[in-house]
């Protein structure tokens, strides 16, 4: 029987959503039994060998915000330098119409879950019959419990979007800690593009728990362009699973960048389902403090020519721990498959913990693939060699360590963006404080 | 295996003594052999067989046949006790059939084996033919026996004086337990807790023999040691435990198996092997391991679930593990080593090689926990028809490990449409002093490489094992000489049907 964490949650079994179609009904009833069956992952369970849900599951969260259409939050944090278009925003999991900027955009429908749910939710059987049959999976059964919202995006064939679509999800300061589930719906047409920049921001003080499910479809010769920044309030959890299904030709651009939230998890899965489909994935941790961040990439090749590359750095400092999962798998028949994942950490503490492991899994023959992972320190020699031009030491190290993240960011074209990045992440960089402090010192 | 004398308890001289005299009763021990037992254990003052069947009787039995001092009884049972809460591991990537322990006999008397070479399978011989074995080893190695081993029986003898001379005790296990207890006592177990896993704890219980090295401090090993020259050892069982301790400055290489095909019956092979090395004391282990795969169906073969790690108690100590692994139809073992000692080594180098419905899960952990230890991890697997190889890795870097540095390199190769070739490696850091890497590549022979050797006359199954061996190198290199020129072999004749 679920106790803890789970109990207050499924308390009044599956959420409302929208109108309740048969076969939704019965995918949501079935998740809930599952969650009631299975629980949340024990230690034992290899997906979460590192991420110990012990202390998440004794703690109690309200099942929403009943003010979440009207919780102020400071308007300046939805912000993101660069990114000006069509602006979704969701607080506390509940959609914000008064917040969000939502321009006609042809090719393009951009709505609430909520909203299609009511009107036509049989358009969303595809995405939303997904059932989650291993135990590993318990917070995405909660989102098929939960969810009431979300957004969906669809972009019509052909259709290529210019103006980067900023989704935001923001955490606000409430009177209980809340657990707040969104569910997002993004179908991308036959040979239609998108930039999409999802955008997770938060009031410090909060330590609510989000989870957020996504669905990309990208159907043939589609092309995404996401970002992921994760800025989350330092307090709170994130918990989020990206499932993305590639058809020939299509092609994925994902940069992430993982700098936010207490107690972090992401789950991406990428199914190379076409012919020649490609996914690309540069991601970057800094985590200080007493963060906890866990990234698990399972890709999947099952077509010919299908191609992956992933790069991701890790930096933890202080009391740290970030766990990189990389699974790459080719399955039979995939012939032609090239497959690259190169993961590389930086260890700041005596005290942070880096557990990196790449995986692969190969069935077919006619396949390129190789991994590498490494953990270290900064290299000595380039140390020295800023220092022998004048840097002091501190600065060098920071320097260092942000050229070390900017991997996940420096391909971006847009200038502001880009920058507005540079300045995140140094100001995360543990080293960036001492640098500072040091320069002033010495000034 | 097959093997004419009943040989776990006894000394390899005392093996050649009692063949004498019971020669002429071979047909008396035939026929106690064939007995069928009802129920429960029958001694006999031939032979001794045990039914199929555990319980704490049959481990009492094995250890009270052994003439084992009381508390390596208790520690048995201690063993089968804790054996019994546990759960057999699933988390490998090995498809096993459920294996019925009550079904197996935990000390049986060896089968009769053939009466001469003419009764071997042909296929065996065939194999030895391309192997290069010598003449009066085949037929030892198949199991023939009785007249042929009076070679390796001198061979063996000649080897224990020059070895006693040195003051290093090499003996079987049962030989350790009676004239060495408190030696074995206090080394017994360390590495390898008897709860350790499921098959350990197994083998903690009903182990029948193995071996026992002891080479005392500042002592060079004179010479390789050997499983495969020391008679008494070859017949040791399904449920083999090495113990091996090198002292202050001591230093030997060990080689254990045999790169001639084994025939054996046993469907099951849990064995334990421990070793420990203190200050500035260096072990080798190497092993080549062919046993019987499974025909080309799947059926059959042998489950080869060992446990192996190496304790580098010492500052300075190193362990170094090799392995050539193309036999036995599942493989689920990883050499590891404990780095405890400050500046200590570890290392492995591995070759897995699975064909057909062979499987195999194997790997290595170091566990670094002295400053400035330094591992180094090799394995190449290669997976031909319908074979599934994965590499399993862990390297831990502990809080205490500062400096510690750790390189591994995974290479896989795939010859066919239906292998699979997998990468599981863990690398778990707590010290920002050290450094790891891991690299990994999975790739099939290019045709490139293949058009190449093919353009230059180069048959295509000799292009193969040409690029094969080429692969294998890094590996091969760390193996003492001739079994190098063997395990390139072994190789040539398990990937035979591979290509094409």
């Amino acid at each position: 029987m679920v106790a803890g964490f789970l109990e207050p949650l499924l308390a009044d079994g599956v959420a409302r959503q929208g109108s309740q179609s048969g076969w939704l009904a019965q995918v949501r009833t079935r998740a809930l039994e599952q969650l009631i069956r299975d629980g949340l992952p024990g230690p034992r369970n290899e997906a979460w060998k590192y991420t110990s849900l012990r202390a998440i599951g004794q703690r109690r969260y309200a099942r929403s915000d009943p003010a979440a259409a009207t919780r102020p939050i400071d308007a300046n944090l939805l912000d993101l330098p660069g990114v000006e278009g069509p602006r979704l925003v969701f607080v506390n999991g509940g959609f914000r119409a008064d917040l969000s900027i939502i321009a006609d955009v042809p090719g393009m429908e951009l709505r609430s879950l909520s909203d299609v749910l009511e009107a036509e939710p049989d358009s969303l059987r595809e995405f939303l019959s997904r059932s989650f049959d291993n135990a590993e999976d318990a917070f995405a059964r909660l989102n098929t419990v939960l969810a009431s919202d979300g957004v969906v995006i669809r972009v019509a064939a052909g259709a290529r979007i210019v103006p980067p679509v900023h989704l935001v999800i923001a955490g606000a300061v409430a009177e209980k800690e809340l657990a707040w589930q969104l569910r997002c719906i993004f179908d991308i047409g036959e040979g239609a593009a998108l930039r999409l920049v999802e955008h997770h921001v938060g009031e410090n003080g909060h330590g609510h728990f989000g989870n957020v499910l996504s669905q990309l479809a990208l159907r043939a010769n589609a092309r995404l362009d996401l970002l992921q920044v994760q800025n989350g309030a330092e307090t709170a959890s994130l918990t989020r699973r990206t499932e993305a299904l590639l058809d020939a030709g299509a092609h994925l651009e994902m940069r992430s960048i993982e700098v936010g939230a207490q107690w972090m998890r992401h789950d991406l899965a990428v199914r190379l389902n076409g012919d020649r489909s490609r996914f690309v994935s540069r991601g970057v941790f800094a985590l200080r403090g007493r963060q906890h961040a866990d990234t698990r990439l399972d890709i999947r090749h099952s077509a010919r020519d299908t191609a992956c590359d992933i790069v991701w750095r890790g930096v933890a400092d202080q009391r740290a721990r970030g766990v990189f999962h990389g699974a790459i798998t080719v399955e039979s028949g995939a012939d032609g498959s090239d497959a690259q994942l190169s993961n590389k950490n930086l260890l700041l503490s005596d005290q942070a913990e880096i557990d990196t492991q790449p995986v692969l899994e190969i069935h077919a023959d006619e396949v390129k693939a190789a991994h590498g992972a490494t953990v270290g320190q900064l290299d000595e020699g380039a140390l020295f060699y800023l220092r022998s031009r004048g840097i002091g030491p501190a600065q060098a190290r920071s320097l260092l360590t942000l050229a070390f993240c900017r991997v996940a960011f420096d391909s971006i074209e847009n200038g502001v963006l880009r920058e507005y990045l540079d300045a995140l992440m140094l100001e995360r960089l543990p080293q960036a404080a001492d640098g500072d402090s040091q320069t002033k010192s010495s000034q | 295996m097959n093997s004419p004398v009943m040989t776990s308890d006894h000394t390899l001289i005392e093996v050649d003594a009692r063949e004498g005299a019971a020669s002429a009763g071979n047909q008396r021990i035939v026929e106690a052999m064939n007995r069928r037992y009802d129920a429960g254990f029958v001694t006999d003052i031939e032979t001794d067989s045990l039914a199929p069947g555990l319980d704490e009787g049959v481990v009492r039995w094995i250890s009270r046949r052994k003439g084992e001092p009381e508390w390596m009884t208790e520690w048995r049972l201690a063993a089968y006790r804790h054996w019994l809460t546990m759960i057999p591991p699933e988390w490998a990537k090995l498809r096993i059939a459920p294996i019925d322990f009550q079904a197996i006999s935990y000390f049986a008397a060896p089968k009769e084996g053939p009466k001469s070479l003419a009764e071997v399978d042909p296929k065996l011989l065939e194999t030895y033919e391309k192997l290069g074995v010598p003449l009066h080893e085949r037929a030892r190695l198949a199991g023939v026996a009785v007249d042929a081993v009076f070679d390796s029986v001198s061979v063996g003898t000649t080897f224990r004086k020059e070895l006693a001379a040195a003051g290093v005790i090499f003996c079987s296990m049962s030989e350790a337990l009676r004239e060495h207890p408190d030696l074995v006592r206090s080394y017994l177990g360390s590495v390898v807790p008897s709860s350790d896993n499921y098959f350990a704890a197994l083998n903690s219980a009903v182990f029948s023999d193995g071996s026992f090295v002891f080479i005392p401090k500042g002592v060079r090993c004179p010479m390789e040691l050997s499983t495969y020259f020391r008679i008494n050892a070859i017949n040791t069982g399904q449920f083999e435990r090495t113990l091996i301790i090198a002292e202050e400055g001591a230093s030997v290489s060990y080689l254990e198996g045999c790169t001639a095909p084994m025939r054996d019956e046993n469907q099951l092979h849990a064995a334990v092997v421990e070793l420990v090395a203190l200050d500035d004391a260096s072990i080798k282990y190497s092993t080549v391991q062919n046993w019987y795969p499974g025909d080309e169906n799947g059926v059959g073969g042998i489950y080869n679930f060992v446990t192996k790690r190496g304790d580098c108690r010492g500052a300075r100590s190193k362990i170094s593990w090799t392995q050539v692994e193309t036999g036995s139809a599942i493989t689920w073992k990883y050499p590891s080593c404990v780095l405890r000692g400050d500046d200590s080594v570890g290392e492995f180098y591995s070759v897995a090689l699975t064909h057909h419905h062979q499987q195999a899960d194997t790997g290595t952990k170091m566990i670094h926990l002295g400053r400035n230890t330094k591992s180094k991890i090799i394995a190449k697997g290669i997976s031909a028809g319908r074979g599934q190889n994965s590499y399993r890795g862990l390297v831990k870097i502990e809080k205490g490990a500062a400096g510690a540095r750790n390189y591994t390199q995974c290479d896989s190769l795939l010859i066919g449409k239906q292998c699979g070739a997998h990468t599981f490696p863990y690398i778990e850091v707590k010290n920002p002093g050290a450094i790891v890497e891991h690299e990994a590549t999975t790739s099939k022979i290019s045709d490139d490489q293949m058009f190449y050797c093919r353009s230059r006359g180069i048959a295509e199954e000799d292009a193969v094992s040409l690029i094969v061996d080429g692969f294998c190198k890094q590996v091969f290199r760390e193996l003492p000489m001739e079994f190098a020129v063997e395990a390139k072999k072994l190789l040539e004749v398990s990937l035979e049907g591979a290509v094409g």
